[in-house]
Parts: structure tokens; sequence; C-alpha cells
């Protein structure tokens, strides 16, 4: 065990491969958090993202072989097959929407009215819950570099390896994906003089 | 100005967020599901394959026996039934340069079982095979055989006067004899009338009942 709290991730997932349990368990608490979190951060619910999660870990298991070194680091690799899963969950999720009650939604509806300006007046947790209602609204192209780049923090290099396409793509999706946000962001009753809620959402998924 | 300002309150908002996310992770308990489901898999993978292998090995062994088995009999049957007739198909040809083909056949369909001897003698096209042998066709210690020699040249069979194909059904002999040189000119071939009372060589094929039935000259 202590021999391999020093080893990288792609020597853990080597031992692991090879049958070494503790491996597993070290790599799968080093990375655990930063897979659930952008399951969360892209769903919005806590079910989906212990799936995903579990099932990176699973795919790891069965397909960690497939793993290239040279095409990028092992939390790239987990994050670009928790990326996969969740967008398969979510497509899965809103085929069966009109048929649920919409129980299992840990986020509050996207177009939730606001009456106040959360950028300026709200406490700190307001603004939060906004801000985090604003991201889950945003088109998954965007709502992806958004969660990777703003709320991970991880670099543009990283997360162009994640979502396989390049530096450039990034960059120009992060800012657009801003500009979303700002505009969902701003007081309600400059989105009134605008025009309706129907027209605000429109621009959204423009 | 404005535009900026809002630049920096989303930014704020955004980080405000991703701190307040940062200590949220996977429960406990979903970190003892994986473990478990990986300590299954390395306990069954083993026996699984232990199982597959010990099951189909007795089957890929049986097939392996039955192939060669099968190789083995195939090749047996086919050497028992192709090499006689491919040499009596060459022996002839070899011997008997000037005949034509339609009589070559006429031949090889009547030749008496004596004549199988020789082919079976004549050197194969496959030599590291050894000749097939038929039970009942061995041929006898120290039997001459009739044009033995491979640089004889041989007329076709004459068939004589009293000739009947029926009768040689049940096989004959070949005789080597000598005659005359006057004797050509009664089956209808050329005589040196320079060498008129010389001897030429023959072959007369006999049939059961001991009666000639055909004869060919022999250089």
């Amino acid at each position: 065990m202590t021999q391999n709290t020093d080893l990288n991730d792609s020597e853990l997932l080597r031992s692991m491969l090879a049958g070494d349990e503790e491996a597993l368990a070290l790599l799968y608490r080093r990375r655990q958090g930063s897979i659930y979190r952008f399951a969360l951060q892209m769903s919005g619910s806590k079910t989906i993202a212990e799936d995903v999660t579990q099932e990176v870990f699973l795919f790891l298991m069965r397909e960690g072989h497939v793993f290239d070194p040279a095409r990028g680091s092992v939390s790239a690799f987990l994050l670009g097959v928790a990326r996969n899963h969740v967008l398969r969950r979510l497509r899965v999720e809103q085929l069966l929407a009109p048929l649920t009650d919409d129980t299992d939604d840990d986020v509050p509806s996207m177009h939730a009215s606001t009456d106040v300006c959360p950028l300026e007046d709200l406490t700190r947790a307001e603004t939060i819950e906004s801000v985090r209602r604003a991201v889950l609204s945003l088109p998954s192209k965007y709502r992806e570099v958004v969660v990777l780049c703003e709320l991970q923090d991880i670099s543009y290099e990283e997360t162009a390896e994640i979502l396989g396409c390049a530096i450039g793509t990034v960059r120009s999706r992060l800012y657009r994906a801003r500009a979303l946000l700002l505009a969902k962001l701003r007081p309600a009753t400059e989105a009134e003089d605008e025009g309706s809620a129907t027209v605000k959402s429109a621009r959204c998924f423009a | 100005m404005n535009s900026q300002r809002d630049e920096e309150i989303l930014t704020r908002g955004l980080r405000a967020l991703a701190e307040d996310m940062k200590t949220l992770g996977a429960p406990d308990e979903l970190e003892a599901k994986v473990l478990k489901a990986f300590r299954a898999r390395q306990v069954v993978t083993p026996i699984a394959r232990r199982r597959l292998s010990s099951r189909y090995w007795p089957v890929a062994v049986a097939a392996m026996l039955l192939i060669a088995i099968s190789v083995v009999v195939f090749r047996w049957n086919k050497e028992t039934v192709d090499t006689p007739r491919q040499a009596v198909k060459q022996t002839p040809l070899k011997n008997q340069p000037q005949t034509n083909p339609e009589n070559d056949n006429k031949t090889s369909v009547e030749l008496p079982k004596e004549v199988e001897y020789q082919a079976v003698d004549a050197p194969s096209t496959r030599p590291n095979r050894k000749p097939a042998r038929k039970a009942g066709v061995r041929r006898p210690e120290n039997t001459q055989v009739a044009n033995h020699a491979t640089n004889e040249i041989a007329t076709d069979f004459i068939p004589l006067s009293y000739m009947n194909a029926a009768s040689l059904q049940d096989g004959g002999q070949i005789i080597r004899v000598e005659l005359r040189r006057s004797a050509l000119a009664k089956f209808g071939l050329p005589v040196n009338m320079d060498r008129y009372n010389e001897k030429v060589k023959a072959d007369v094929l006999l049939g059961v009942d001991g009666m000639a039935h055909a004869i060919r000259f022999v250089q």
C-alpha cells in the first residue's frame, strides 16, 4: 500500500489490470470526486452521478487496457468515459421525461422564475443556486466546457483531450457558453423588457 | 464597462459554485460496490476460464484425432484405387510410342492380369509412396514378365482370327516367342527381304483356354 501511494495514475491502472485491488482502491479515491462532480454538474442528478461514477470504474476494469498514455492522462481518459456515459444517460432521461413526474430531479426547473437580480442582491447561496441552474440549462456542448474549464478548473488542452476536439473549439465554445450564462443571469426585468421567457430560452439554445 | 462587470460577477458566481461543490464526492458505499465488483471479477474470471478450457480440451483433442484418422483413411483409399490405374495408363505409352490413342485404350482395357503386374512395377510418378497391393493380385516370386525391358518397341496386339474378347475376361498369359520374319507378312506387316531368314521376337497372348488370342511383335 505504501508503495502504491507513490505510483502515478498510469502505474496504478497497470497494477489494477494485473489484479491489484489496492491499486484500484487508490485510483478510485483519487479520481472518483472529479468524475462524480462532473456527472453531477452535467446532469444535476445525484442518482445519475453515482451511476456514472460506478460505470466509469466498471468500464476501467473491463476495458482499462485500451488506455493509451500517449493520448492523454488517466484523469482525462476517465472524464472522457464519464462524459460519454452522462450524455447517454441524459438522452435516455430526455426520452423518459414526459412519462415521469420528475421526482428524482435534484435540480429545480431551469426556467424557474427569479424576481430579483442574482448578480447583485442575492445571498451567496442564492447566487450559487442561480448559476447552477443556468449552467444546467445550457446545451450539453456548452455545458461540458463550462463544467470542465470553469468548475473543474481543467486546462484547455486537457479539456480538448476529454472532448476529442481542438483547443480552439474549446475556447470558442467557452466564450459562447459564458455569453449564454450572462444572458440567463441578467435581471428578470431586463428579460421581460426584451420579451417573454420563451424568447430568452430560445436565445440560450441558439 | 457594464459587460466587464457582468463577466466578473459571472466568474465569481462560477467560482463560488465550484467551491461549493468541491467537497462533493461519491458516497462511500459506491467504493465498496466497485471493489466488490472487482473482487467478483477477479474470482469469477479464472474459474470461468478453467471451466471453459476443461470443457473444450477433450472436444479439441477428439476433433484433432478425427481429422488425422480421416486424412490417413482418405490417403490410403486414394492410393489403393488410383495408383495401379495410373501406372497402367503410363506404361504402354512408354513402351509403344508409335501406336495411336484408340488402340492404346483398347489395349489397356483388354490387358490381362499379367500386364497389370508389369504396370505395378513401372516407376511411379510419386516416388515416396508405396505401391498399393490388392489382396489376391500379388505377383509370385521370380515370375518372368514379358516386355520387362523398357527399351523394347512393340506393335499393338494383333488379334488372331479366332479372337474372342469375352474369352479374355478371365485373364491370360503373355509368352515371349521367336518367329521367322516371314511371319510378319502374314499379319500385313512389311518385311525386309534382306533379313528374311532372321527371327523376330513376339509376345503371344494366351487365354485361360490355352489358345493364342493375340500377338505383337517386339524389336
